[in-house]
Parts: structure tokens; C-alpha cells; sequence
């Protein structure tokens, strides 16, 4: 009788019993084929050790340059669900949006690392997570450390100074002021310049980018306008025709005082280790 | 009433609305401004932060809008005559689409040349808008006999499917950044910060202006029906011709200067029409100033209804034009 | 009588390598004639009052209008002489039925000229004419097929031309309707002396009103003169393939025609 009323209980409890044994196993046995589709994830598995491991990469990878040799299964919004899964991975890396092919993975009992952007300090929690979860533990301890570590100086460098009001653009038409992309409220990129010592002219906007219009750039008169270009470097030609445009603004104090910056430099804004290089880049920049 | 004082009343009165809203558009926006210190000429330029919000921000803005706005409702009239059909668009021939895949290209192939500072997205845009107006223009004329409007009509609907398939291809293969960057120009913006667009756009809608004022009864004729046209004395096929060049060379300088922005060349005209009747005389140019009056203050509302955010414009003419469309034809049929 | 309009010898294909629909037809139309063009569906009326109007060039032969030939003369210059009633009248968008007769004065105005009050006295006398002045200000769409086909032919009428061509006036109209427009074709011949061309099916409009006719079968013309001479039962059996009776009325000279069966 007893048995019978504790029947139901124990199925219910069967699900979790048995994912329980999962969690355990993959604790036990760290994984020895990841894919990963996310590239800043990617930089981060080979910070923390986990490097070997990854069999396979998404389209857009290319940091560290181990990377450019491994075959690429799709990325974002087209993963190659087939050549995922002919690669028998043990372990894949895919974007919180990817639901799809997360379902898939369930399908196919693969377990998955479900990443999402979020702000500075998820960098260091990612390094973490998944140090426990490759076996690399103690290495991205002190990788993620060491990353805080660089932060952490160069706030204490810019503590205390004023924080000029700056606008942090990433995307514009090229040759003109039209579609001006800027970092707004929150987000990675708002914590990088607040980090390096500037204060963002859209910190009101609670959204992680907004476009903005050239009024609402001459209303809010940013004292320093910086701007992300992905070229490596600049000659003094292509440097000025990149400022050229900003010119027509000049009643904005960052026009008027030269103060448009212009920083150049890859994966500056990608959100792995070598987002300090964006940071020591901006801080130089807003207080030289 | 004479026909003439008629025509001149009714298109003085649409006149000046369309001057009021242009003169009131620039005054109002996401930040109070001093009218009195932006025309302050005693303040130094590089000081005068009104000054700079009038003259650089809105103006070029407004003006860009009044133009953008006139050559879409007016290109939309001479279509819908031209092809005898009230649902056509300046979009239905296929020039939108190639505008749209011009810049899609100068945005994947980060294209950064300048003509007269002119950037590479507008040039590439109005390339593409020509180049589809030629291959639809060969097609229909392909035929011994003058330009098939049923060639035309289905030439440019095809061409129109193509080349968004293409837009979709290249947007596929393009960055995540750099398709976003590419969605954002489809969805229309006049925040030009510059007169450079706007004088370079200019001159082809002044001269595709030039030929519209010069078709007006003709565009009557057609609406009536191309053989009882010809037997009224309208050289057909040049008219046609010179219809459908002019409206697309039109076309392709607007969508260059502020994308391509939805509806206006399909909800302006209607709207004229029920107010005033079908005599294109009047429809032409009303259309033209009330086309004007209406994106600017689309784009006023996308400027300001969730400011410091803006609203792309061809979401709000969508967000105002599909309602109204769909009011129309309840209300018709 | 000096022929104000003439075919000669004209032939015309729609496109190349099509056949000929109209084949070498020869017809005159004298100062104030008034003519039928008679013929079975596809034999070439449509196409050749278009040939007559020079909306259409022919592909050979040519078209005299006066002594001078019609594709010398500007599109412009041919309407303000020949005007034409289509057969069908669709518009695009909502005109007035005033807005529709005005436009027959656009050869007569310049590029940028509007309509003065002249034109505009044109216009109504055409509605007058054709018994449409109270219809003047209603949309054409909302009229009648009797009433739109007035106006139609009142805006021909107010392009000043001495040459009517009409395509099949009467075709989809009631009795009531076809007596009216052909009653009001035979007055504008007569008492204003406009010259007209009518292409139709109606063989006892064509008899009642026409003085002389061409019949046409397969592009060419089988016969033509005086519709006396011209509309034999011998004529409208090789002409529609239908055995008719002919009956003249003794007194008023009215013919009629009844057919009788078809042949084949």
C-alpha cells in the first residue's frame, strides 16, 4: 500500500534523479570535444586552458589565431545542426537566442554551455563557469583574476578624476554623420567607458545602444566623442576623413576642443581577455 | 469658377500648408531651442549650440524631408496614371529595390568613396535605382511597338522579387553588424546632418519635376485609356517614356537621399484625390506639397514621440499608412 | 465630293510575323458621309478605323487625310481634324462627366494651357448636343452605359473635329439606348455636318442611319457603296454566313434585315 503512494512520487523524482547522475558524470569526465559558436567564447576557452579541447568553431572566429585552422560549423542565426553533430561533440557553446538548436542538442543528449552578453563583470563569471565546466578550474580562476586585477588598476588610475562626458560611437555611415550608433545605458560597452574613467552622454537611455540623432548629439555637448573603427591602424589620410565629418559639429565641446578620438584596433570590444587592451585604450584616450 | 482660378486656389492653399509645416518643423524638437539666439548673428558659429541644432540638425532635415517627401507622392501619382492602376507605387517598378541593393552592396563591401560629399551608401543606392530602372525600361520596350505597360507593371514586379532575394543573399553572407546597418537604411532616415545630399539630389527632381508639370493632362488622357489618349492627340509612347523615366529618375534621387521610405507615394495621392477630385493638374502638384507636409511631420514624430530615442520614419509613415490604407478600402468597397 | 479621309491599298499586322488583319482595303470618305463598317467579330473594324485615326500606322499602303498623308501630320495636328468614340470607355480614376469632355479640347491647347472659357463653351455645347447638359457634373462612373456612351461621344465632339470615327456605339446598349445614339448620330451628321465613320453590328442601325457601308470579312473589304446597292441577302450571307431576308419598306424607304438561319 505505502508502496503503491510512493510510486508516483518516486517517477516524478526520476527526471531529476537522473540528471543528477548527468551533472555527475559530466563532473567527473570534463569534455574532450567542444564546439563553440560564440567567438568571444571561444577567446575565453583558450585563456583558461581549454584550448585543445575545442574541435570546432563558428564562421566569424578567428582569435586566437590557433582557431583559423579548426572547421566552422555556421554561426548565430545559421548553425550547420549536422556538422555539429558529426563532429560528436561532448560539449557545445552556443548563444542564449539559439533555442532551436539547443532543442536539438537535448534531442540528441549533447550537452550544451548556454552563454548571453551581459556586462564587464560577466566576463569574469564566464571564465569561471567555464573553467568548472572544462576541468581548467584553478587556470581560469587566475586568468579571471589577473583580467579584474587589470580593471581594477586602471580604475584606481582614473579614480578621482573628472569624468569627461563622452560619447562612445561604434557605428555611423561612413563619410557623414547619418545612422550614428552609440553605447547607451547599460551594457558591456557603457561598463568599459565607466571603467576607463568617462561618463556616458546616453547613460539615461536603458538600453546597451541606441542611434542618435546629430541634435541630440549637440544637445547633450559630450566633452569626448570616441569612436571604434575596426581598421587596424589609420593613416593620417584616412584618420582625417573619418574626423572630417564630426567638424560640422562644432559647437559640441569635444569637436571644438579636438577632442574626437578615434581608436582603432580589432576585437577591442569583444568581451573576452582582451577587452582590457579596449579599456587601457579608452582610459589613455579620456585622460591622457 | 474658371478651371485656371481653380487649379491656382486649391494648389495655393496646399502651398501653404506645406510652407507653414516646413516653416513650424524646424522650430520644435527633442531639445527647446532659443529662435532668438540661433538667428543671433552677433554669437560666434562654433558657440552657438541653437544655432547649430537649427541650421545643421533640423533644417537640412526638414528640407530633406519636404524634398523626399514631394518626389514620392508625386513619382506615386504619375505611376498610378501611367499604369492605370490606383494601388501602384513609386516602389511598384522596381527602382526601391534597387536602390535598396545598392547600399545593401555599399554596406557589405564597406564602400567609402565620396562625389561631391556625396557618400558611397546614397551613390551606390541611386546606381542601383537606375540600373533597375533600365532593365525594366529594356524589357518593356523590348516589344516592336513603343512600352507595354502590362510588360512594365509585371517586369517591374518580377525585377522587384529578384532583387530581394538578392538583398536577402547579400545580407546572408554580410556581418551581423553590417546586415543590421543595411536593415537600418530600408527603414528611412533624414537625420542628413549635411546640404551636400540634398543639392546633389536636386537637380534630377527639379528636371523630373520639369517633365511632370508638363504631363499633367496628358496623365488625364491616360486615366482615361492609352488608345482614346492617342486619338486625343498624345504622341502615346513618348509620353509613356517620358512618365515613366522622369517618375523613376525621381525615385531613385529621393530613396538615395532618405531611403526607401514606405507609402507616402500611395497614401498621399488617395488622400489628394478624395479632397480635390482627379484632374491631375491639381492632384500633381498638391499631391507634391501635401507629400511634403506629410513626411515632415512623420519624421517630427519619429524625432520627437520617444525622444532621446528616435523612430525610424518609414516606421511611422507604415505605422500611419497601413491603418489609413486599410480605412480606405473598407470605406470604398 | 472631294474625299476628306482615305485609305489606299493599306494592309496592317499587329506584329511581325503575324497575319494581316487588315489586307489591303481601300474606302473613302467623302465630306459629310456617313458610313457603316459591317463585318463578323475579328474581321478587322476595329483595327481599321484605328488605321483611319492613325493611332495605328499601317504596314503598308497609307492614309490620306485631305490629299496630305496622315502620318505627316503631328498627333496633335490629326486629332484637332479626326476624333474617336472608343468602344469601351474604363477610367483609372473618378472624373466628372465634364472633366471627360473637356479633355477632347487637348489637342487644341498648348503644353502648359488650361482650358478657357471658350473651351469650356465647346464642352457644354457638346453635352447640349449630345442631350448630356444636365449629366455634367455627376462622376462618369455612376452613370449609364447610355449616358457614358453620350459623353464619350460629347467629348469627341468638343474636339472640334469634322471626322467621327465610332467603334461599335450601340454594342452593349438597351434598345431604348441604341435608338438614342444612333438617332443622335444621324442629327450631328445632318445638322452639323460632321463626317462619320461607324463600325457595328447592328445591321438594321447600319441600314436606318448609314447612307453607304463597307462590309469587311477577314481583313478585306467583300463590298461597298450605297447601302441600298451594297446590303443584299447575297452581301450578309457572304458576310456573316447567315441566310437573311431584306425588306424595303415601300413608303419611308427604311430597310430592315431579319436573319433566317445560320449556314454551315
Amino acid at each position: 500500500m505505502n508502496l503503491f503512494r510512493l510510486l508516483p512520487f518516486a517517477l516524478r523524482r526520476l527526471p531529476f534523479a537522473f540528471c543528477l547522475f548527468a551533472a555527475a558524470l559530466s563532473a567527473q569526465a570534463p569534455p574532450k570535444r567542444i564546439v563553440s559558436l560564440v567567438p568571444n567564447v571561444t577567446e575565453i576557452l583558450f585563456a583558461i586552458g581549454a584550448g585543445p579541447q575545442v574541435v570546432a568553431v563558428s564562421n566569424y572566429d578567428v582569435e586566437p589565431p590557433e582557431v583559423r585552422s579548426l572547421p566552422t560549423v555556421g554561426a548565430l542565426i545559421d548553425p550547420d545542426t549536422e556538422k555539429i553533430l558529426s563532429l560528436r561533440p561532448d560539449l557545445v557553446i552556443t548563444y542564449g537566442s539559439q533555442t532551436d538548436l539547443q532543442g536539438q542538442l537535448t534531442r540528441a543528449s549533447i550537452p550544451f554551455f548556454d552563454y548571453r552578453h551581459g556586462g564587464l563583470d560577466h566576463i569574469m563569471v564566464t571564465m569561471r563557469a567555464l573553467g568548472a565546466r572544462t576541468g581548467h578550474a584553478e587556470q581560469a580562476e587566475r586568468v579571471a583574476r589577473a583580467l579584474q586585477a587589470s580593471i581594477d588598476a586602471v580604475k584606481a588610475r582614473v579614480a578621482g578624476k573628472p569624468r569627461p562626458r563622452t560619447l562612445l560611437v561604434f557605428g555611423r555611415e561612413p563619410g557623414s554623420l547619418r545612422n550614428i550608433y552609440a553605447s547607451a545605458g547599460r551594457g558591456f560597452l557603457h561598463d568599459m567607458l565607466v571603467a576607463a574613467g568617462g561618463q556616458d552622454v546616453l547613460s539615461d537611455i536603458d538600453k546597451e545602444s541606441a542611434q542618435v540623432s546629430t541634435e541630440m548629439i549637440l544637445a547633450r555637448k559630450p566633452d569626448v566623442i570616441l569612436e571604434l573603427n575596426a581598421a587596424t591602424r589609420l593613416n593620417e589620410a584616412d584618420l582625417k576623413a573619418v574626423v572630417d565629418p564630426w567638424l560640422t559639429l562644432s559647437s559640441v565641446p569635444a569637436v571644438r576642443n579636438k577632442r574626437v578620438i578615434i581608436l582603432t584596433g580589432p576585437g577591442m570590444t569583444v568581451p573576452g581577455p582582451r577587452v582590457i587592451d579596449g579599456i587601457e585604450k579608452m582610459a589613455t584616450a579620456l585622460h591622457p | 469658377m474658371s478651371i485656371r482660378r481653380r487649379i491656382i486656389i486649391v494648389v495655393s492653399g496646399f502651398a501653404a500648408f506645406a510652407v507653414a509645416v516646413m516653416i513650424w518643423a524646424p522650430t520644435v524638437g527633442s531639445t527647446p531651442i532659443s529662435l532668438a539666439r540661433a538667428f543671433d548673428r552677433s554669437i560666434a558659429w562654433d558657440d552657438n549650440v541653437d544655432a547649430q541644432i537649427f541650421f545643421v540638425a533640423r533644417l537640412p532635415r526638414v528640407l530633406a524631408g519636404g524634398l523626399v517627401g514631394a518626389t514620392l507622392a508625386a513619382a506615386g501619382v504619375v505611376l498610378q496614371a501611367l499604369l492605370r492602376n490606383p494601388l501602384a507605387t513609386p516602389f511598384t517598378l522596381g527602382v526601391s529595390a534597387g536602390a535598396s541593393l545598392g547600399a545593401m552592396l555599399a554596406v557589405t563591401m564597406r564602400l567609402e568613396l565620396s562625389v561631391l560629399g556625396v557618400t558611397s551608401i546614397p551613390l551606390a543606392s541611386f546606381a542601383g535605382s537606375m540600373i533597375a530602372t533600365g532593365i525594366v525600361y529594356a524589357l518593356a520596350s523590348s516589344q516592336r511597338r513603343g512600352l507595354s505597360t502590362n510588360v512594365l507593371l509585371l517586369a517591374g514586379v518580377t525585377l522587384n522579387a529578384f532583387f530581394s532575394a538578392l538583398i536577402l543573399f547579400v545580407q546572408y553572407l554580410a556581418d551581423f553588424a553590417e546586415a543590421l546597418r543595411a536593415i537600418r537604411w530600408m527603414m528611412g532616415g533624414l537625420d542628413v546632418a549635411s546640404y551636400f545630399p540634398i543639392v546633389a539630389a536636386l537637380p534630377f527632381i527639379i528636371i523630373s519635376f520639369a517633365a511632370f508639370a508638363m504631363m499633367t493632362r496628358t496623365l488625364n488622357l491616360l486615366s482615361v485609356g492609352a488608345e482614346a489618349a492617342a486619338s486625343r492627340g498624345v504622341e502615346i509612347v513618348r509620353a509613356q517614356r517620358l512618365a515613366f523615366i522622369s517618375a523613376s529618375l525621381a525615385t531613385g534621387a529621393a530613396v538615395s537621399l532618405g531611403g526607401p521610405i514606405g507609402f507616402i507615394g500611395i497614401i498621399v495621392p488617395h488622400l489628394v484625390r478624395l479632397l480635390v477630385g482627379s484632374d491631375h493638374r491639381i492632384v500633381l502638384p498638391a499631391s507634391a506639397l501635401f507629400g511634403a507636409a506629410f513626411l515632415v511631420l512623420c519624421d517630427l514624430a519619429a524625432r520627437t514621440l520617444m525622444s532621446p530615442l528616435e523612430i525610424p520614419v518609414g516606421v511611422v509613415t507604415a505605422l500611419i499608412g497601413g491603418p489609413f490604407f486599410l480605412w480606405l478600402l473598407v470605406k470604398r468597397s | 465630293m472631294r474625299d476628306l479621309l482615305s485609305a489606299d491599298n493599306v494592309s496592317f499586322r499587329y506584329a511581325a510575323g503575324a497575319p494581316l488583319v487588315v489586307d489591303g482595303v481601300t474606302v473613302r470618305l467623302s465630306d459629310g458621309a456617313l458610313a457603316g463598317i459591317l463585318g463578323p467579330n475579328g474581321s478587322g473594324k476595329t483595327t481599321l478605323l484605328r488605321l483611319l485615326s492613325g493611332t495605328r500606322r499601317p504596314t503598308s499602303g497609307r492614309v490620306l487625310l485631305g490629299n496630305r498623308p496622315l502620318d505627316q501630320f503631328s498627333r496633335r495636328e490629326a486629332a484637332r481634324q479626326i476624333a474617336v468614340v472608343p468602344q469601351e470607355t474604363e477610367l483609372a480614376f473618378e472624373y466628372r462627366a465634364i472633366e471627360i469632355v473637356l479633355m477632347g479640347r487637348h489637342p487644341h491647347l498648348g503644353l502648359l494651357t488650361v482650358e478657357g472659357p471658350g473651351d469650356v463653351r465647346i464642352a457644354h455645347d457638346a453635352l447640349a448636343a449630345t442631350g448630356t447638359s444636365h449629366l455634367a457634373d455627376r462622376f462618369f462612373h455612376e452613370l449609364s452605359g447610355g449616358e457614358k456612351q453620350r459623353i464619350v461621344i460629347a467629348a469627341a465632339l468638343a474636339q472640334s473635329a469634322n471626322l467621327l470615327l465610332l467603334d461599335e456605339p450601340t454594342a452593349s446598349l438597351d434598345l431604348g439606348y441604341q435608338l438614342e445614339i444612333s438617332s443622335l448620330l444621324l442629327r450631328l451628321n445632318q445638322d452639323h455636318g460632321v463626317t462619320m465613320a461607324i463600325s457595328t453590328h447592328d445591321l438594321n442601325m447600319a441600314a436606318s442611319i448609314c447612307r453607304e457601308l463597307i462590309l469587311m470579312r477577314d481583313g478585306r473589304v467583300l463590298a461597298s457603296g450605297p447601302t441600298a446597292e451594297v446590303l443584299t441577302p447575297e452581301n450578309v450571307r457572304r458576310l456573316y454566313d447567315v441566310e437573311a431576308d431584306v425588306q424595303v419598306n415601300s413608303e419611308t424607304g427604311h430597310m430592315t434585315v431579319v436573319p433566317v438561319r445560320r449556314i454551315k
